[in-house]
C-alpha cells in the first residue's frame, strides 16, 4: 500500500464527483465539507464511470449514471440491484490542503 | 445440518446463494445449474459479449473461487430432474439425491420455439446462454457480417445495435407492426426505434418469417410473400416461456403464467420458494393479484428475499419493478411497469439522447422511462414510495423537482 497525493482540497468542488487517476487506479473522488471520499471509479456492475454519476447527499452515495445502483461512500455497498457487489473504498487523508489516498 | 437446495444458477439462484452467506446463514447450500459455465450475468450477452467488448470478469461473477470460499456446493451442468415435496428430496441428473430443508426454484425461462423450418441449421444462433453468445462473438470476430435477427424485442434490438456499432450490418425482422411498443408504449418505442435506424439498423416490422434459407448452412431467411433476406448469420430472439416443470411436480399453485408466491417468495408448498422470471409475486403494479416480470433487477431482489426468509424468516420483496436496456450507445431505464395504452407525458421538449417520459393510467403515475436523467427516475421512485402522483403539468415541467414533491407528500 502506498499513499498517493491526488491534489489539494480546492481541486474537489463540494459534492461534485471527480475522476482521478492514482497509481494506475481510476478513482471517483467526492468532497463533503472537509471530508474527502474515494471509491473505485469503475462501476462493479457493467461499464460505467461512477464519477459521471450524481452524488446523493441524503444517502451519502454515488449513483451509477448507467443503471442507477447507488454506492455508499463509506461501505461501498450498492443500495439496490442491478449491482450486487460493493465498490472498493479507499482511505483518504487530508493533510493541510493536500489530499492523499491509500492505494 | 440444514440444507438449502437452489434449482437454477442464473441471476436469481446465484443471488439467493450469495445472500444466504452474506446474512450469515451457516447451513449447507447446494446450487444446481444445468448450464456448464460458472454463473454469469445474462444481460451483457446480447450487448457487449456478442461483439467481444465485454470485460469477462464482470460477466462471469463472482470469481470461481468464491463458491469454495463461501462453501457453496455449485453443481455445474447438472439438472434438477425431479423433486418430492413430502419427502423433501430432489433427484439430480448426475444420479444423486439431495435431501433439502428449503428449496428455491430459480429455473428462469426457455427460449420460445418458432414453427419455422430450418432453425436447427448451422448459422442460426440464439443468445440466451453464454456459450451461444460466445458462438456469435466468434463469427463476428472474423470480419464484417450481415445479421438477420428474428425478433424485434429488447434482446433482438440490443444485438442489432451492438453489431452495427461494431461495424456489422443488421436487419431486424419483427412480426408486430410496432416493435417494443408493448413494453414501452408506441410513442416511446418509436423514438427508441428511430435512434437505432438512424444508426443503421434496418427494422422490418409487420413481417412474417417463413423459413431459414440455405441447404446445409443458413444463408438468410425467406419472408412470407417470398422476399429473401440474405445474411451471414441468423439470430433468433423471439421471447421465452417460464420453465415450470419442477414447480409443477411439486404441486405449486400457478397464476398469471408463473408460480404463485407471497411477498416472501414462498410458494403454496411449504419450504418451497420461487424466484426470478418464473415467480408471480404480489405488487401494486399487478393487474391481477400477482405480476410476473422478466427483468434482472427483479430476479436479483427475489433471490435476496428468498435467502433472507430461509435464514431469518423475515424479508419481503417490495421493490419497485425496474429494468434497463443498452442498445448500442443508448441506455434507457424504466421504473414501474408501463402498459401500451398508458397516457404519455414527456418532460419538457427534450429529445434523445436525453429525454424522459411518464406513463399515466387513469391519471395516476405508473411508470417512467428515461435516457440520461437518473435524478428524475430517483424522484419517481420516491413518488411511488410516498404514494404521491403529480399533476400532468408538474410532470411535464423539467424545472419541477419530483423528489421535493414526494417529500412534501
Ligand atoms: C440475452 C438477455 C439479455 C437480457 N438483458 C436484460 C437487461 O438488459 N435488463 C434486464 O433488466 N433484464 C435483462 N434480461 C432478463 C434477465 O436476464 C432475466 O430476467 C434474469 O436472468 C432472470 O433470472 P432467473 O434466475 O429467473 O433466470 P435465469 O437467469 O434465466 O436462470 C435460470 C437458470 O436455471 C437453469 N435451469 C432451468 N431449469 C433447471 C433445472 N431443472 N435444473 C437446473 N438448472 C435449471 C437455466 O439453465 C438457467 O441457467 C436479459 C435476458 C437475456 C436472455
Ligand atoms: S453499470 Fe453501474 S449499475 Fe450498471
Amino acid at each position: 500500500m502506498t499513499q498517493v497525493a491526488i491534489g489539494s482540497l480546492s481541486d474537489f468542488p463540494e459534492g461534485t464527483p471527480t475522476r482521478v487517476e492514482a497509481d494506475g487506479t481510476a478513482l471517483c473522488i467526492v468532497r463533503v465539507g472537509d471530508t474527502v471520499h474515494a471509491i473505485c471509479d469503475d462501476c462493479p456492475h457493467a461499464e460505467a464511470s461512477l464519477s459521471e454519476g450524481d452524488f446523493l447527499a441524503d444517502d451519502m452515495a454515488i449513483e451509477c449514471p448507467l443503471h442507477g445502483s447507488a454506492f455508499n461512500l463509506t461501505t461501498g455497498d450498492p443500495d439496490c440491484p442491478p449491482a450486487t457487489e460493493a465498490v472498493e473504498v479507499f482511505t483518504v487523508t487530508v493533510d493541510g490542503d493536500s489530499v492523499l489516498v491509500d492505494i | 445440518m440444514t440444507i438449502a437446495l437452489i434449482a437454477g444458477s442464473g441471476m436469481a439462484g446465484r443471488a439467493a446463494a450469495l445472500t444466504l452467506r452474506r446474512v450469515g446463514w451457516t447451513g449447507e447450500i447446494v446450487l444446481v445449474g444445468d448450464d456448464p459455465e460458472y454463473p454469469y450475468e445474462r444481460p451483457p450477452l446480447s450487448k457487449s459479449v456478442v461483439v467481444g467488448t465485454a470485460d469477462m470478469s464482470k460477466v462471469i461473477k463472482p470469481a470461481p473461487e468464491v463458491y469454495e470460499q463461501e462453501r457453496i456446493d455449485l453443481r455445474r451442468g447438472v439438472t434438477v430432474t425431479g423433486a418430492d415435496a413430502s419427502a423433501k428430496t430432489a433427484e439430480l441428473s448426475d444420479g444423486s439425491t439431495v435431501a433439502w430443508d428449503a428449496l428455491v426454484i430459480a429455473t428462469g425461462c426457455a427460449p420460445r420455439e418458432l414453427p419455422i423450418p430450418g432453425l436447427d441449421r448451422p448459422g442460426v444462433h440464439r443468445v440466451t446462454r453464454l456459450d451461444e453468445a460466445l458462438e456469435i462473438q466468434a463469427v463476428l470476430a472474423t470480419g464484417p457480417k450481415h445479421l438477420a435477427i428474428i425478433g424485434g424485442g429488447f434482446i433482438g434490438m440490443e444485438v442489432a445495435a451492438a453489431a452495427v456499432a461494431a461495424g456489422h450490418t443488421a436487419t431486424v425482422l419483427e412480426a408486430a407492426p410496432e416493435p417494443m411498443s408493448r413494453p414501452l408504449g408506441l410513442e416511446v418505442a418509436e423514438r427508441v426505434l428511430q435512434w437505432a435506424t438512424d444508426r443503421g439498423v434496418v427494422v422490418r416490422a409487420g413481417v412474417g418469417v417463413e423459413q431459414v434459407s440455405g441447404d446445409d448452412i443458413a444463408t438468410g431467411v425467406r419472408l412470407v410473400g417470398g422476399e429473401e433476406i440474405d445474411a451471414d448469420l441468423v439470430i433468433v430472439a423471439v421471447g421465452q416461456t417460464p420453465r415450470l416443470e419442477l414447480a409443477r411436480q411439486l404441486g405449486c399453485v400457478e397464476v398469471v403464467g408463473g408460480v404463485q408466491v407471497d411477498a416472501g417468495m414462498r410458494t403454496s408448498v411449504t419450504d418451497v420458494y420461487a424466484v426470478g422470471d418464473i415467480a408471480a409475486f404480489p405488487s401494486t403494479w399487478a393487474d391481477e393479484d400477482r405480476i410476473r416480470v422478466e427483468h434482472a433487477a427483479v430476479a436479483i431482489g427475489h433471490g435476496q428475499v428468498a435467502a433472507e426468509q430461509i435464514a431469518t424468516g423475515a424479508g419481503l420483496f417490495e421493490d419497485i419493478p425496474s429494468f434497463w436496456s443498452d442498445q448500442g450507445d443508448l441506455t434507457f431505464n424504466v421504473v414501474g411497469v408501463a402498459r401500451p395504452d398508458d397516457e404519455i407525458i414527456w418532460r419538457g421538449d427534450q429529445v434523445l439522447p436525453a429525454c424522459t417520459a411518464f406513463y399515466l393510467r387513469n391519471g395516476t403515475l405508473r411508470a417512467a422511462f428515461s435516457v440520461g436523467d437518473m435524478k428524475t427516475l430517483r424522484g419517481v421512485r420516491k413518488l411511488f414510495a410516498a404514494g404521491v402522483s403529480p399533476t400532468r403539468e408538474q410532470l411535464g415541467d423539467p424545472d419541477v423537482d419530483l423528489a421535493a414533491l414526494a417529500a412534501a407528500g
